[in-house]
């Protein structure tokens, strides 16, 4: 029973691990593409770690371990990366219409 | 049309590549006679459990010393080329201050640096049990580095220091080798301390304290081109 419980989870992150894959090929600019690959992958690899957790029960200290170091390095480093991104003005698509991040700043720098 | 053609070429290329990989390969039953020979003699000889280390800090010890020593050369060289540069270039009564980091950043390292530190310390000192060693913990040490300096770019790392530490270690090191020749049967030899109980923490003679130095070398030596590419 926990071997297919661990399974299926491998499976299920798997699929987010490709739906990951995918944004980044698919994704029109370098934040929505910096998303996906975050957001997705994030979600993936707990997946897949959990199932492995399932799989063997001894290893579940470390396992853990690694979902939360993943946890907490994976946003950050993204959100490092989005806000250099966006600093040196990396070019939107088309489509994005709303840029919180400028807006803020600019209504900060009417306020002082 | 034709990039499309050309694209669906390479694909089949590298197809064809794996492809003859996956169908020639037969796995081993067996492991080959140098092989079974360092598996049977590294923790009967050396009280290693992981045959990879005990090789490469005893058996091969003195390539090993040869691969720090060409790291060695690599941060010498970044220095070389990139050192010089800066101080030419950038007028010394002008600098631009770096941007500071943001929050999410500063906050982020502060709880990840002592993590990322024990799990570098970790790794050196169960060099001789699992996998792990000086170099890859030195390596982990310096991806600690680099998140310091991105959460406080405007933080200078003491080249000085790391630079003294780094050339301590390498001394270190070799003098642990020459011990080797003199209470032991060669150079690098691991047996100059007793090896100690098999799998415990303190084991493997002098292997536990070579990988230390190879771990401080290595991860001084990174943290010092990684300042080098900064600026």
């Amino acid at each position: 029973m926990a071997e297919l419980i661990g399974g299926l989870l491998v499976l299920a992150g798997a699929v987010f691990h490709l739906s990951a894959g995918l944004g980044i090929l698919r994704m029109p600019d370098a934040y929505t593409r910096m998303q996906a690959g975050t957001k997705a992958s994030t979600l993936g690899n707990t997946l897949v770690v959990g199932g492995i957790g399932f799989l063997h029960p001894d290893w579940t200290l470390k396992l853990l371990l690694v979902i939360y170091f993943v946890l907490m390095t994976n946003p950050i480093s993204s959100h490092a990366l989005a806000r250099a991104a966006h600093r040196i003005q990396v070019p939107m698509s088309r489509r994005t219409t709303v840029d919180a991040l400028r807006q803020a700043r600019e209504q900060s720098r009417d306020g002082t | 049309m034709i990039r499309r053609l050309a694209i669906v070429l390479v694909l089949a290329l590298f197809g064809l590549v794996f492809a003859s990989l996956t169908v020639h390969h037969v796995e081993r039953h067996s492991l080959p006679p140098l092989g079974k020979r360092y598996v049977e003699l590294v923790p009967q000889e050396l009280g290693a459990a992981n045959v990879i280390t005990g090789i490469l800090l005893t058996y091969r010890a003195f390539d090993t010393l040869g691969e720090i020593a060409v790291l060695f050369m690599v941060a010498a060289a970044v220095g070389l080329v990139l050192g010089r540069r800066e101080r030419r270039d950038l007028p010394r009564d002008a600098p631009q201050p770096p941007r500071p980091a943001s929050e999410i950043v500063r906050t982020g390292a502060q709880i990840l640096v002592p993590l990322i530190a024990i799990f570098a310390a970790y790794i050196i000192a169960n060099g001789h049990l699992s996998a792990g060693g000086g170099f890859q913990g030195g390596a982990v040490v310096a991806s600690s580095a680099v998140l310091l300096l991105l959460a406080a770019p405007s933080r200078q790392l003491d080249q000085q220091l790391l630079s003294s530490t780094e050339s301590t270690a390498g001394v270190l090191f070799v003098l642990v080798g020459v011990a080797g020749t003199i209470f032991a049967s060669g150079f690098l030899d691991n047996r100059l301390l007793p090896l100690g109980q098999f799998g415990s923490l303190f084991s493997a003679g002098a292997m536990p304290v070579l990988s230390v130095l190879l771990g401080v070398k290595v991860g001084c030596e990174l943290s010092v081109i990684i300042d080098r590419f900064r600026s």
